[in-house]
């Protein structure tokens, strides 16, 4: 019997239709024999809207927290109406939405009262969206007479440390506490079905898990029980050779490796945060995406070690924009250690994040790219930091790139892969500023102007034939 | 550095001079690269988070009264606040007039600058003599820069002689010329033998003093000046207030007649010992103090190094711009050694 712990995003249950859609795919699971644990997402944007709310309690605007809560409310009745047909239950149900509400109201007049958002109190107020739709779907399964149960992700043996907003789980006390719970469940055929996003601190004080929310609780999750399948369950059939936006003919990809899979989405693909895949990779438990609206797809299948197929090199092509190329450039760099350290000490200093780095051997310069929004600042930066220490002559910088990056796990030791994506490349007269390629050989970027990167990207697409994989 | 710069009258407009003639000097030698992403004057605002053509912002200036009526940059009535906290930039350099009744608008642009950590460099006078200890700790506890060279002295450096070349050693106390105006009005009457009317006319003819002079006239300039050196020197906690100040309206051409005959002459004399005085008074004319026109002179009484005294000119535009360019490079200096531990 397998075991498959099955987390549903934000446009899975956008809606009761949804949520009622979602119910039948469980069932129609556990009906075959599988062993279900259900791990929900907020309804589409909640999140977001809550995040908005609070900072409206912590300004005093009341009027605004009341339009919410209404808007709220209606919003979950509605869903648990179209979700729930049995009356007893829809019923019970309305009374949990209105309750949990209430409580919501309760905690942003608090915050209106002192004025003040701790961290602390935003995750409280965060933890609403996923006990709001939670709920929802619990009650639908349990209108399609499943034996299902209700879990917040504390409940269910999430610990974390007490980093409000971005917690990180005490993995092996979770591990334990998820286990000594949901196996017992699973043995006596129920259900659970737990809020993504939320777990608790040892004094079982709600916090949120940050970047790789729900997907991280399914991943933490399966790793905790040994799950045969963590399933991520969106409104994409997988992982794509390319963004179908920009190349029409991409492909679904059946199969990647952890590896692969962090270099995508590091590079934006629309995907899992490379967090959520921790847990998964360190249990070896295969991770599959998969379309909630075509379940007939078998969507991409994320494994540890995938076999590598003779002359299939690129796997995926991402376009990163919203970037922008800093150069800094002087003779003084010139064989003298710790330059690179200085840069980079400067910005990380002032929070400056890089994404991709790249120097020449003559070290007379070191390029790196780094997200927009901060070019003017990181500059600014460098040149009070660096500039006359006789070390940097200059700091310039480009605003109208983007970076390509093309992946693939089987361009390690594959001679001639970035000759032919650069012959790609020349061939569509498209300059490239800027190179780097890991030693990994997992990916190779580059940064080309802005307004030629989709071409890039479809030339490379083409060369490669991924329209035929 | 990115610098919004407040104000700009006679002063702002010399330091946007001083940036357009000396750029590729500042970067070669001294590594700092000034951008002005923001300038604000009475009729609105300029911005470019890449940094302001300042050449094309002076004569905006000359022909439409306004930075703001730039079509591309420009941001007609948006004030100094707005642009205070919603600019990015490393630096602020508060140049608008002097108000000594509550500060304002300098006090609210400089504190503004402080919330939203942004160094700031001022020539404004009044903020400092009413509230400089509040203001140093809100910079101290921001972990931001203030400086206001160009506020003592105008170019010449009395705040730097005493806080740089006498490091190390205790400034007992302090005497000095702090105001050029009325050091030409005594000058004249000293050698001309004309009364306190005829020289303050005068010195408003050659545009050394102004319609109203009472700022200079009455020693409040100079006491603005004491209450600074004090903070920033001394470490007194003083303002204003503090001050005992006595003008020079009352002084007759008959008490500088008796003055000469003891080979004295009598000066416009601010000083810091036990207490903060500004008052006419008679001192030897071959005391160091004793210069002539509108040169300001200061002489610090140090605990080892004995007396020393700076002489300069005291105000004008190129002057005290330059002061502005003195402290935005001292401020890039102690913030790389901050980058770069």
């Amino acid at each position: 019997m397998k075991k498959i712990v099955m987390k549903f995003g934000g446009t899975s249950v956008a809606s009761g239709e949804n949520i009622r859609h979602v119910a039948n795919l469980i069932a129609n699971y556990v009906g075959q024999g599988y062993r279900v644990v259900a791990v929900v997402s907020a309804l589409g944007e909640v999140t977001d809207r809550l995040t908005e709310v609070a900072e409206q309690a912590k300004k005093g605007n009341r009027d605004y927290i009341n339009e919410f809560k209404q808007k709220l409310l209606k919003e979950h009745l509605t869903a648990a109406r179209k979700a729930i047909e049995n009356k007893g239950i829809r019923e019970e149900m309305e009374q949990i939405l209105k309750t949990t509400i209430d409580e919501l109201e309760k905690v942003l007049t608090g915050i209106i009262y002192v004025g003040e958002l701790t961290p602390k109190s935003e995750d409280y107020v965060l933890s609403f969206g996923e006990r709001l739709s939670t709920s929802i779907v619990w009650g639908a399964l349990r209108d399609l007479e499943l034996n299902a149960q209700f879990y917040t992700g504390g409940e269910v043996g999430i610990v974390t440390d007490s980093n409000f907003g971005e917690a990180s789980p005490l993995m092996n006390v979770t591990k334990h506490q998820v286990r000594a719970k949901i196996e017992p469940l699973l043995e006596k055929g129920i259900v659970p079905v737990v809020t993504g996003y939320i777990a608790a601190t040892q004094d079982e004080v709600t916090t949120t898990l940050g970047r790789g929310g729900s997907d991280y609780t399914a991943t933490i999750i399966g790793a905790a029980l040994a799950a045969d399948e963590v399933w991520i369950w969106t409104d994409v059939d997988g992982l794509m050779t390319s963004d179908p936006k920009i190349v029409p003919s991409g492909k679904m990809l059946p199969e990647l490796s952890f590896q692969e899979a962090t270099e995508m989405t590091i590079f934006g693909a629309k995907a899992m945060h490379p967090r959520a895949l921790e847990p998964a990779m360190e249990e070896n438990i295969s991770v599959r995406i998969r379309n909630v609206f075509n379940p007939e797809n078998p969507g991409t299948l994320i494994v540890k070690e995938q076999k590598i197929k003779l002359g299939e090199a690129v796997k995926a092509i991402t376009l990163v924009k919203d970037v922008a190329l800093v150069n800094v450039s002087g003779a003084g760099m010139v064989g003298t250690p710790g330059t690179a350290a200085k840069v980079f000490d400067v910005l990380g200093r002032d929070n400056i994040n890089i994404l991709m780095i790249s120097q020449s051997v003559s070290e007379a310069n070191i390029s790196f790219v780094i997200q927009r929004s901060l070019l003017e600042r990181a500059v600014s930066t460098l040149e009070i930091g660096l500039l006359g220490r006789g070390l940097i002559r200059e700091v310039t910088a480009e605003d109208d790139v983007c970076v390509v990056a093309v992946v693939g796990a089987g361009m390690k030791g594959t001679p001639g892969v970035a000759s032919k994506i650069f012959t790609a490349i020349a061939r569509k007269g498209i300059n490239v500023r800027m190179i780097a390629q890991g030693s990994s050989e997992l990916n190779i970027s580059f940064v080309v102007k802005e307004t030629d990167g989709k071409e890039a990207v479809r030339a490379i697409h083409e060369e490669f034939e991924l329209n035929k994989i | 550095m990115r610098i919004i710069l407040i104000g700009c009258g006679v002063v702002g407009q010399s330091f946007a001079r001083i940036l357009i003639h000396r750029k590729a000097e500042l970067i070669k030698n001294y590594g700092f690269h000034p951008r002005v992403v923001a300038m604000v004057d009475r009729g609105g605002a300029a911005i470019n988070p890449k940094g302001l053509d300042l050449e094309k912002m002076l004569s905006l200036k000359v022909e439409k009264g306004t930075v703001a009526a730039g079509r591309e940059y420009g941001h007609l009535a948006m004030s100094a606040l707005d642009v205070i906290e919603s600019v990015e930039a490393e630096a602020t350099v508060e140049a608008t007039p002097t108000n000594i009744k509550d500060g304002e608008p300098g006090l609210s642009h400089i504190k503004t600058a402080f919330k939203t950590r942004k160094h700031v460099v001022t020539t404004n006078k009044g903020p400092l003599a009413l509230a400089l200890p509040a203001l140093t700790e809100l910079a101290d506890y921001n972990k931001v820069h203030l400086r206001f060279s160009g506020t003592v002295g105008a170019g010449t450096p009395v705040l730097e002689l005493a806080k740089k070349c006498l490091l190390g050693d205790r400034i007992v106390s302090i005497r000095g010329i702090l105001n050029g105006t009325t050091n030409y009005i005594l000058t004249e009457m000293d050698e001309k033998h004309i009364t306190f009317q005829q020289a303050l006319e005068k010195a408003q003819k050659l545009g050394y003093a102004e319609t109203d002079p009472s700022m200079d006239i009455d020693g409040t300039d100079a006491a603005c000046k004491l209450v600074i050196m004090a903070n920033w020197i001394m470490n007194k906690k003083a303002t204003l207030k503090d001050v005992d100040v006595q003008g020079i309206r009352n002084v007759a051409p008959q008490a500088l007649e008796e003055a000469a005959k003891r080979g004295c002459t009598i000066k416009l004399i601010g000083s810091i010992n036990d207490n903060l005085q500004v008052k006419p008074t008679e001192i030897s004319r071959h005391d160091p103090l004793s210069v002539g026109g509108v040169l300001n002179a200061v002489t610090f009484v140090s605990e080892f190094a004995g007396e020393e005294t700076i002489i300069g000119r005291g105000a004008g535009g190129m002057e005290t711009a330059s002061a502005i360019l003195r402290d935005l490079l001292d401020i890039k200096h102690n913030v790389a050694t901050t980058l770069i531990a």
